[in-house]
């Protein structure tokens, strides 16, 4: 999937940060809280640091704890680890998103399988691929667990799942172009490029600018040129995605709905050239919006089942397109969504993300039994 | 700058703008993975232009520029595999090993990959032959005749970030020279056995341990024996590489190795590289968060090394690293410079592959980050900084027997002390909390009073320094107090080079223990430093108390007090007295400094030109994590009589 040659160019510090505080807002959170407040620092129950992206990490040999820690506040002293069940607690009583316990040895145990295991040819996802299946045997046999349990339930793919999932999403030979604006001028930008079946260009928006020539200030109008210049400078685009920083903002937070096919219908997002199953996507965000809708209409009423025939239809044909999910075996976006959620920074006064993110990972759960969210 | 990742018209607009950013030096590394092109055959230029280094680097002297050239053979750099030819990487002869036999793979994108083994004889054998490939170009263009002014000997050779103590290396070459070193280290096998506790019949039963196992002091000496032959074996191997780079050509020009993050976890000796290499230096990528870390690494460089260096400051970073922003790379700089950095390369200066954030782009434009860093160099040339010192009077002993205790417990396995203190920041974090015998953790306990010692020195406006427990004697001479943390077991000598300190009139601070034990967990006895201070510090206020005893008692210098916390000063003197005052802001408020001045003074901001003036005192708004460098003006810089305050 990745190359061996990959290029990456074209970013400054201020496109790259802020795309990554676009998908990983907790890693732009991290580097904005205060440092620690001691070069050994050591944590306690009263330690308010953020929970957001905090891990707690004990260590034990079946009897003791050798070594607890937290990976914001620092060392654990007298950590007492009251078995699998007890890991929520005590990242509750820690202030940690996450927490791991590993057995001794356990480490180096995944070190050398996974040395074993990896073979000269394979490339950077099939590797991590292997690690992934060696750190699963580490948790099917109790020497490794984690809370929570996000990635536990999705099946691990194989190489050739992947690849055959981003033929959907990025066919050989094509691109991938996300632009975004701020006022009239390019907050930053991402060319993703697939050559004889690896990615192998991820470009930024020097290198865009480069390709295009000075941009005229509407992006509702650049998009075209933009399209162009990739195609003749990089590959032919297989989607694009061009819209303005304040509306991905929303779209990227909103629990809403309908809220994307809302922003194509009105432009705020442009879409060109649509894939498919990202035309079937679209009208399945907007068949979510109006159950939404009509369920608060009818005073609460469960309309969603009028709708289910209609949901059939759209999951079928996203089956029928082409299902990265079917294909993988496990929704990525799903997962995507839940990581982000939980990556989410707490905000000051208001309700902890982490709660917010529990009502929705809740109305997930609810939905899994409605074949319009699950579509 | 990489000069065979830029196409060959953008080298003279790239070297011009770094030139007119007021940097007097390019650094390149020169890539064996690049240059060749088939086993034994190399391309200089003859068919790719871009790998024309010889002409990169005249051009270079063209311009006026000196060159530092870093021919690897690691260099990382970003590359596939971190510069080397894929053919010497899949050699298993090359390869490191694991206890079992299996590789060690990195796990940097785009390809893990296993990496070389320090001690394989074949890999040495491979990088001779490139350095004398390499050799034959960059040879006749040494300095003085050439540009070539420095030449680094590979790069953060700290096992490829796998260099957690039972990570690697179990080549057979390693083994042997294992067994070698514990032949030189004990004369002879059965006192080797007896050192470690176990009946060797021949030297092959004296393996290397594969895990952790010890209960009491006895049971670690195998493990301090891996973890000390563990920085000996790159040492060692730099050594060999820096005379057979000689071999080819390349000497009589100042020789460079470079530490990556986490240095105190690193499985390397930094005194000790520097006796075989002329110049040993930190890396610096780090957040605006991590002042703590900036802080710490340079003040171990000013204490521990003659001339505290940065190879890599960083500008901008690899997409796979933390991302920093621009603002992030000038507080590592100013923030360095503030606490006693003399030099150092901007990395990267120019933009190129894999690489984000640098003030000059790929085809040699500069970018408006470009503007401030222009600034801070004509700054730093105007004030002549590189001629300046900072007067320090304390100096805090960093013990390499208790850090070597610290990596031999860490228990995370691939997350290794040095993963640990460049992610989480601290090195001991880790550590298995066993006794041994002794009061305490002895592998986390110095850490923390090493950390109680600064906070306290901090917080009362003390300049000090770190200095290795194995830095060379003449590091103490400009001393009046090093604090060196002992418990029961210590390196006899290094504890004589603390009692040598305090007969030479300097106050030792020593404790919580007096050490019994030597290396080899034998009763061995210690002298007591004359007129030492043994303190028990069990809590930040001990620390605290005992540094208020010693300023008062030994009058130590508060230079440039400033309030409110957490702002700090630091001064930079020559002869005549203060120079430049650094105002430091590690926190993310806001505020208005306080700083009291011994008369009336101006200081004038050297990158904005705003100016402050007072007497008694002088009021500076700072923002929140952020450095003014401020040069000094009026009676306190004119007079040295009145300049007591910068401890003159």
């Amino acid at each position: 999937m990745i190359s061996e040659s990959l290029r990456f160019e074209g970013f400054d510090s201020r496109s790259w940060t802020n795309l990554i505080g676009l998908f990983a807002p907790n890693v732009v959170h991290r580097l904005e809280s205060e440092g620690a407040d001691s070069d050994a620092p050591v944590a306690d129950e009263s330690s308010s640091a953020a929970r957001s992206g905090s891990l707690i990490v004990v260590l034990d040999d079946r009897e003791h704890v050798l070594m607890a820690m937290h990976t914001r506040n620092g060392r654990i002293k007298g950590l007492e680890y009251e078995g699998p069940d007890s890991l929520e607690a005590m990242a509750e009583r820690w202030s940690a998103s996450r927490c791991v316990v590993l057995r001794e040895g356990v480490m180096e145990e995944i070190a050398e399988r996974a040395a074993y295991k990896t073979e000269r040819g394979d490339d950077y996802l099939a590797q991590l691929l292997v690690i992934s299946r060696t750190i699963r045997e580490m948790s099917e046999a109790g020497l490794l667990l984690t809370w929570p349990r996000t990635f536990e339930a999705a099946p691990i793919p194989t190489i050739g799942m992947v690849n055959r999932a981003l033929d959907t999403v990025l066919p050989d030979n094509h691109a991938v172009v996300i632009v975004i604006w701020n006022g009239n001028s390019v907050w930053s930008a991402l060319v993703l490029r697939r050559r004889d079946g690896f990615i192998d260009l991820v470009a930024g928006p020097d290198l865009l600018t480069r390709w295009t020539g000075p941009l005229g200030g509407d992006w509702r109008r650049d998009y075209r040129v933009i399209s162009e210049a990739v195609d003749r400078a990089a590959a032919p685009v297989h989607l694009g995605i061009f819209t303005n920083l304040g509306t991905l903002r929303e779209l990227l937070r909103s629990y809403d709905p309908g809220a994307w096919a809302t922003a194509v219908a009105v432009r705020d997002v442009i879409v060109s050239p649509t894939p498919p199953y990202i035309a079937v996507a679209l009208g399945a965000d907007v068949v979510r919006a109006t159950a939404k809708e009509s369920a608060r209409w009818l005073g609460g009423i469960d309309a969603l089942g009028q709708f289910a025939p209609l949901a059939n239809f759209v999951r079928s044909r996203i089956a029928e397109v082409a299902s990265v999910t079917a294909t993988l075996g496990f929704d990525p976006l799903n997962l995507l969504a839940q990581w982000l959620r939980r990556a989410e920074p707490v905000s000051e006064g208001g309700p902890s993300v982490d709660s917010a993110a529990d009502q929705t990972v809740d109305a997930d759960d609810d939905a899994e039994e409605t074949p319009v969210d699950d579509a | 700058m990489h000069y065979w990742r830029l196409d060959r018209s953008a080298w003279r607009p790239g070297l011009t703008q770094l030139r007119d950013l007021g940097l007097p030096m390019v650094e390149t590394y020169v890539p064996w993975q690049v240059h060749e092109i088939a086993p034994g055959q190399y391309d200089f230029g003859e068919q790719d232009p871009r790998k024309d280094v010889g002409a990169f680097v005249d051009m270079a002297a063209d311009l006026g520029l000196l060159v530092f050239a870093r021919p690897g053979p690691h260099i990382n750099a970003e590359m596939t595999y971190f510069g080397i030819p894929e053919r010497i990487i899949y050699d298993s002869a090359c390869q490191a090993r694991s206890p079992r036999q299996n590789p060690v793979l990195q796990g940097f994108p785009p390809r893990m990959f296993p990496v070389p083994s320090y001690a394989s004889q074949t890999f040495l054998d491979e990088v001779g032959h490139w350095f004398d490939a390499v050799g034959e170009v960059l040879a006749p263009r040494l300095w003085p005749s050439g540009p070539i002014a420095m030449l680094q000997v590979d790069n953060e050779a700290s096992y490829y970030f796998r260099d957690a103590p039972y990570d690697q290396d179990y080549h057979p070459d390693a083994i042997v020279a294992w067994r070698k070193f514990l032949e030189k280290r004990y004369g002879n096998l059965s006192k080797t056995a007896e050192a470690h506790g176990q009946k060797y019949v021949r030297w092959d039963d004296a393996a290397p341990p594969e895990k952790f196992a010890a209960d009491d002091a006895s049971g670690l000496v195998k493990h301090l024996d891996w973890v000390c032959f563990r920085e000996q074996l790159i040492t060692t191997s730099l050594s060999k590489m820096k005379r057979r780079m000689g071999k080819a050509g390349l000497k009589n020009v100042v020789t460079v190795h470079n530490f990556p993050l986490g240095d105190q976890g690193v499985a390397m000796s930094s005194p000790s590289i520097e006796k075989v290499l002329d110049l040993v230096g930190f890396d610096y990528y780090h957040a605006r968060r991590e002042h703590r870390a900036i802080k710490r690494r340079t003040l171990y460089l000013a204490g521990t090394h003659p001339l505290p260096y940065s190879p890599e400051m960083g500008i901008g970073a690899p997409p796979w690293f933390t991302p920093l922003a621009n603002e992030d790379s000038l507080f590592t700089a100013l923030t360095a410079l503030a606490y006693g950095l003399r030099g150092f390369n901007l990395y990267m200066a120019v933009d190129r592959d894999r690489w984000y954030g640098a003030p000059i782009d790929s085809r040699g434009n500069p970018r408006v980050e470009a503007g401030a860093w222009k600034q801070l160099l004509s700054a730093l040339n105007t004030v002549g900084f590189h001629s300046l010192a900072r007067r320090v009077e304390v100096g805090i002993m960093l013990p390499r027997e208790y850090a070597r205790l610290s990596k031999a417990t860490s228990l995370l396995g691939f997350m290794s002390p040095t993963v640990l203190e460049a992610t989480v920041g601290s090195p001991v974090v880790a550590c298995r909390e066993q006794s041994f015998g002794f009061d305490g953790p002895i592998q986390v306990l110095w850490w923390k009073l090493v950390a109680r010692f600064a906070e306290a020195l901090t917080d009362a406006g003390i300049p000090y320094v770190y200095i290795d427990g194995d830095a060379e004697p003449e590091r103490l001479e400009s001393l009046r107090v090093l604090i060196s943390p002992s418990f029961d077991y210590c390196d006899p000598a290094r504890w004589k080079r603390v009692t040598a300190f305090a007969d030479a009139g300097g106050v030792v601070v020593y404790g919580p223990a007096m050490p019994g034990l030597d290396l080899s967990a034998k009763r061995s006895l210690f002298e007591v430093p004359a007129d030492g201070r043994r303190v028990l510090i069990d809590t930040d206020a001990d620390a605290r108390s005992v540094v208020d005893e010693l300023a008062r008692d030994l009058e130590l210098k508060r230079p440039y007090p400033v309030r409110p916390a957490p702002l700090e000063t630091t001064v930079h003197e020559d002869v005549a007295g203060a120079r430049v005052l650094f105002l430091v802001n590690p926190g993310k408020t806001r505020l208005d400094a306080i700083i009291d001045v011994p008369a009336t003074t101006r200081f004038e901001d050297m990158l904005n030109g705003e100016r402050f003036e007072g007497t008694g005192s002088v009021k500076v708004p700072i923002g929140g994590w952020s450095v003014r460098m401020l040069s000094l003006r009026g009676a306190a810089h004119e007079s040295e009589d009145t300049n007591t305050a910068v401890a003159s």
